[in-house]
């Protein structure tokens, strides 16, 4: 198995991409697709594989460079990143690279580079394609899905992954419904969100014939560096007063603010999270009863709400439940955090369930958000909630 | 046209007039839509900051019976911050130099919120 190393991604492929494969990440126009595959080059090349560039549109050096702006630096890996070069031969530059095209809109000629470059692999290799798209804009559509085939059969032969970035310009209907269906063993699709009054960008498995699609799509934010990360674009921390919200939002955050007078939230707590593959932004509440107009401004459009505890306060846990009302959030995902395990005549998290007469399907989770202690183990729990929610 | 892409281009005719340094689109309940900010920033943590302001200040305002702020704006020393609702569910905000009068960046920015408020209903 070949990983992708796009998170979760994986997951929903069930392992990666078995050696012979093929996947097409198939993204609608405006949406950042090559990402995608300079992702999951770079996966295969720093886990000690064999990789494989296919570039079409982009001079090999800003390839080298766009790697570099994703904290990705292309010369550590050596002799095993190879880029077979099918732009300079377009516009008449010399080519330092090891294979090189020589006439790019001529796909006899592009073929003819891409089985040496298979041939010369060491190793079960990546071969990723920069711009499926381009290569049909300049060689034709059916010549280029005719040769998908025969790089295909040839990749099986070698036991080569082909991966190919391919953006859906307004091509014939036909050419469409082959990449997006029988001409690659999978498919996924990349698209954006406009109807919403969230604007984001999604993927999802569309085919894999090598085992069953699970139906799930998964919101995305590509990081400069880091590339692509799952992305959670609202989170909620709520609380009564003095649990303990603005420092686990801190805990949890690469970089935060907050608006604080007099050690009180009374604007909101904003922090980005950035762990294991997955963001989230992360909006914390003011507690205190006098702001709870401006908690249900927040609330709105929440994925997932992280209700904080001061488990020896029990006499706030009423404020607590109400909190909850208040943010008019019902149904999305809650996970309790029991704050301040560390102080002396701290609840354990079972006595605090039964305290808040909270259900079994409700995690409760020990933390010391002030040694950040379980923060991120209470932020696992949440991203899979989240992503249990929203695949139903 | 996605409608992404008309709410860019709604804030890059607004930073067009030479007074704007930068200005966004967000959710009311503090979401970042669309940003136009160059380098200046956390773009995110700007709307939400904002929507908390204008939301904050309708609170306020309405508390007293003194109905909807049309706008808030703040002076710093090193700028201005306007922030005005765009309909129901998203705002605009601009910032601008400390010495830039006001009118035709407000005026601007009412044409600006009424054009966002349409293209979302």
């Amino acid at each position: 198995m070949m990983k992708t190393g796009i998170p979760t991604l994986d997951d929903h492929l069930h392992g990666g991409v078995p050696q012979g494969k093929s996947l097409v990440y198939y993204a609608h126009p405006g949406v950042e697709c090559n990402v995608f595959g300079m992702q999951t080059v770079h996966r295969a090349v720093s886990e000690g594989g064999h990789g494989i560039y296919v570039t079409s549109s982009t001079d090999p050096r800003m390839i080298r460079d766009q790697f570099k702006e994703f904290g990705w630096d292309a010369a550590e890996y050596g002799d095993r990143f190879v880029i077979v070069d099918g732009f300079s031969g377009l516009i008449g530059a010399d080519s330092p690279e090891q294979y090189v095209v020589s006439n790019p809109d001529d796909i006899e000629s592009l073929t003819q580079s891409i089985k040496q470059a298979m041939e010369g692999a060491y190793e079960p290799s990546v071969i990723v394609f920069e711009s499926l798209s381009t290569i049909m804009d300049l060689c034709g559509e059916d010549e280029t899905l005719d040769a998908i085939k025969e790089w295909n059969k040839y990749a099986m032969l070698y036991d080569h992954v082909v991966v190919y970035n391919f953006t859906a310009w307004p091509y014939s209907e036909d050419t469409l419904a082959h990449v997006k269906g029988d001409i690659c063993n999978s498919v996924i699709l990349i698209g954006g969100i406009t109807e919403k009054v969230i604007f984001g960008q999604y993927f999802g498995v569309k085919k894999i014939d090598w085992d069953e699609i699970t139906k799930k799509c998964v919101l995305f934010k590509v990081l400069k560096p880091g590339g692509i990360r799952v992305y959670l674009p609202k989170i909620l921390v709520t609380g009564p007063f003095d649990a303990g919200k603005s420092t686990f939002v801190h805990a949890l955050s690469t970089r935060a603010v907050s608006v604080d007078r007099l050690g009180t939230t009374v604007a909101l707590d904003h922090g980005h999270v950035d762990h294991r593959g997955f963001a989230a932004d992360i909006f914390g509440t003011p507690g205190q009863q006098r702001f709870d107009p401006i908690v249900k401004l927040l609330s709105g459009e929440a994925m997932g709400i992280f209700l904080i505890l001061d488990s020896a306060n029990t006499d706030d846990f009423v404020r607590a439940r109400q909190m909850l009302d208040i943010t008019e959030t019902v149904g999305l995902p809650v996970v309790v955090v029991a704050n301040k395990q560390d102080i002396a005549g701290a609840l354990t998290p079972e006595e605090i369930r039964k305290e808040l007469k909270m259900t079994n399907d409700i995690p409760v989770m020990p933390a010391v958000a002030s040694s950040r202690e379980g923060v991120f183990e209470a932020f696992d729990v949440m991203v899979e909630r989240v992503l249990e929610a929203n695949s139903r | 046209m996605t409608t992404s892409e008309m709410l860019g281009k709604v804030l890059s005719d607004l930073g067009r007039i030479g007074e704007v340094e930068a200005c966004a689109i967000a959710t009311r309940d503090g979401l970042l839509m669309e940003a136009n900010m160059s380098t200046r920033g956390d773009p995110e943590t700007f709307v939400a900051m904002s929507a908390t302001m204008l939301g904050a200040a309708e609170t306020a305002t309405s508390e007293l019976e003194k109905g909807i702020p049309k706008r808030v704006i703040v002076e710093a020393d090193d700028g201005k911050l306007i922030c005005m609702g765009a309909g129901p569910k998203a705002l605009v905000v601009a910032m601008t130099a400390p010495e830039v009068g006001l009118g035709l960046v407000l005026v601007e920015l009412a044409k600006a919120a009424e054009k966002v408020e349409k293209l979302l209903s």
